[in-house]
């Protein structure tokens, strides 16, 4: 296989042994996924081999500033502590001065911590592979009792060249709160975070991510979690950025009682891909599982929703609900959605649907007709496609950083 | 003196069928004008075409409001300019708020006259104070517009966004339907609240009861597309002793 991707410089690799000698070795046979594999129809990425991309490899935090960006302002703005990556590479910085509650540390060659985030990543998922053997930057995050701020993840860097490798392990204790926000928005190459999060009994997560990455960034991200007993996530994506953008997460609900709310919201203009892909894993029985998307498009732009929803023989009871509904606002915008069920028990609530559809013009009229602007009434009711999924967030203080950026988008600014 | 709204042989069609086959009407300011006539006689039609609808279009003849031809401009234009419809059927609005589709309406007419933008705290008080008037509670505007209003509730909706954008034409499509007696007077009294020297109304109805409330000062009788008869209020009456039969003769 041709290109430097396929070759990252593993010099950080120090053994021939271990957890990330094993990704590579995996990701050394399989590499980027070809058109040919299912998962992966919609959103070719076989086309990153061809490119030149290097993982980064030298923190450059002093020439930036990083107090100055949209991220650091929403981080701000709800009082976060920020854990900064540049270019994929951890700021040390932000170990310093934690809330009470989190204990936060590298990664280096800790084996149990990669060990565990290799178990809990997307199976067969090239990120789970690439960003394990070439992490730029790793961190383990311990959670313990209630957090009383939030965390921001931020992710930035200006390296257009290079590849983002960061890889995060999340660990809630019993009884555990956390609540996390992702803030992606770089002008990387590849940026392909690696996260894990292992939600133990009773424990919660809530959690926003914005994926805002500059226009010719690749965003492949891949998130893995794991819910035990009576344990809950709470996640939501927005994506209104990158060039070709795929977020795929998979959950394993393998406590009884646990609860996952998964929902996304993408926005695409001009030439944009973005690709929201799931899999809902219900291993054990009275769990319950929620997707609410929603896509809006226009100009030439393309939205995949995949979300398989699998029910094991012993999980009676599931709940598992997924609704996608795509909005295109142009002739050339084009929307994949499939929902799949693969149900093995047989006392379960499942559903799943998914729409496509234009804006509606007898609304258009109403709104138009009473002086308000065609461009106003439009962005009203995309707003008003959009608001509800917004709305399910129970924590304001998150949700309050997504409103910002889609209403951004709506306003036609590429700048946040 | 211009006439406020003046319409010239008028055609429309909707898709390929011809529906106005040469409407003249002059209407002045002060008047309210009704317009009766049986079902597919083109009054709907009429109405969308008067507002600029997507799909309705003109094949001939001329709509001159203060003496301008609107046929070239978008429904929001024509709505800055004063043209108000009220909707036969309401469109409900799943997740836009009922106070800041009221405030955007509104402010959009203000920017067009060059008039500052009302803030939100301002604006409140002026709408619970029409909104009283009009039996329209708090918690109506709250909700999303138009979503889960009762027929009677819709059409006092209606008349409330007529008392904010304050139009100096306003067309009524049949809005007695689906009321009952007492929606009917809730409705019309606060039509009469709105009649004004500066004002002109069209009141587009199948039936004459609404004339009772709202009473006329010219009535005209639409069929296949043209007016077949114009009178006082009194015609209102006839048409409702002897039905539509006959009208067609009359042309």
């Amino acid at each position: 296989m041709p290109g430097s991707m396929t070759q990252p410089d593993m010099g950080a690799v120090m053994t021939d042994e271990g957890v990330r000698a094993d990704a590579l070795a995996r990701w050394q046979q399989d590499g980027w996924p070809g058109p040919r594999v299912e998962a992966w129809r919609f959103t070719r990425v076989d086309g990153l081999a061809e490119r030149d991309l290097v993982p980064a490899t030298a923190l450059s935090v002093a020439a930036s500033s990083p107090d100055s960006g949209p991220g650091a302002a929403a981080a701000a703005s709800i009082s976060a502590h920020v854990i900064r990556f540049e270019n994929g590479i951890l700021d040390p910085s932000g170990l310093a001065a934690l809330p009470a509650g989190l204990a936060v540390r590298e990664m280096l060659d800790d084996e149990q911590a990669l060990s565990r985030l290799q178990q809990i990543a997307p199976k067969g998922h090239p990120v789970s592979d690439l960003s394990l053997a070439a992490m730029t930057g790793g961190i383990v995050i311990d959670v313990e009792g209630t957090v009383p701020s939030p965390l921001m993840l931020l992710f930035e860097g200006g390296e257009t060249g290079a590849s983002a490798h960061p890889a995060i392990l999340i660990r809630l204790a019993p009884k555990a709160h956390l609540q996390l926000a992702e803030w992606h928005q770089s002008d990387v190459g590849l940026a392909a975070p690696l996260i894990g999060v292992d939600v133990a009994a009773d424990a919660r997560l809530e959690q926003v991510k914005v994926q805002a990455e500059g226009v010719a960034t690749t965003h492949i991200a891949a998130t893995g979690v794991a819910l035990g007993e009576g344990a809950s996530i709470a996640g939501f994506s927005l994506c209104t950025g990158g060039a070709l953008a795929r977020l795929e997460t998979h959950v394993a609900l393998v406590g009884s009682g646990a609860d996952c709310e998964l929902s996304a919201i993408y926005m695409g203009r001009g030439e944009q891909h973005q690709d929201i892909t799931t899999y809902m894993d219900h291993a054990v029985a009275e769990c319950t599982s929620n997707q609410i998307i929603r896509g809006v498009l226009d100009d030439s732009s393309r939205g995949v929703y995949q979300g398989r929803v699998h029910v094991a023989p012993d999980a009676q009871k599931t709940d598992g609900q997924q609704m996608a509904r795509a909005l295109l606002l142009s002739r050339k915008a084009e929307a994949d959605a499939k929902p799949e069920l693969e149900i093995y028990a047989d006392d379960v609530v499942c559903a799943h649907g998914a729409t496509v559809g234009e804006l509606d013009a007898t609304q258009l009229f109403y709104l138009t007709s009473r002086g308000i602007p065609f461009e106003t009434a439009r962005a009203m009711l995309i707003e008003a496609f959009l608001i509800d999924t917004i709305e399910t967030i129970e924590n304001d203080t998150l949700a309050g950083l997504l409103r910002p950026v889609a209403e951004a988008w709506l306003a036609g600014g590429k700048d946040l | 003196m211009t006439a406020l709204l003046e319409i010239r042989d008028l055609h429309a069609s909707v898709g390929d069928t011809p529906i106005l086959k040469g409407i003249n009407l002059t209407i002045n300011a002060g008047e309210v004008h009704a317009i009766m006539g049986p079902n597919g006689s083109g009054k709907s039609t009429m109405s969308y075409v008067l507002a600029g609808r997507d799909g309705y279009e003109v094949t001939g003849g001329d709509i001159l409001m203060n003496g301008e031809s609107m046929l070239e401009m978008e429904p929001d234009e024509r709505a800055r300019a004063g043209m108000f419809l009220a909707f036969q059927y309401p469109v409900e609005l799943p997740g836009v708020g009922g106070m800041s589709f009221l405030r955007a309406a509104v402010n959009a007419r203000r920017v067009e006259a060059g008039e500052e933008e009302i803030d939100q705290l301002g604006f409140v008080k002026i709408v619970r104070e029409k909104a009283r008037l009009l039996g329209v509670s708090d918690e109506m505007l709250k909700r999303a517009v138009n979503v889960g209003f009762s027929g009677g509730e819709k059409k006092r909706y209606e008349i409330l966004q007529m008392a904010l954008l304050e139009p100096t034409m306003a067309v009524l499509d049949e809005t007695d339907s689906g009321l009952d007696v007492d929606a009917l007077r809730i409705v019309s009294e606060g039509v009469n609240l709105l009649r004004d020297p500066a004002r002109a109304m069209l009141v587009i109805t199948h039936y004459q009861r609404l004339l009772n409330h709202i009473v006329p000062d010219y009535v005209h009788i639409l069929a296949a597309g043209k007016i077949r008869k114009t009178g006082g209020k009194e015609l209102a009456l006839e048409v409702e002793e002897s039905g539509y039969a006959g009208i067609d003769d009359a042309a």
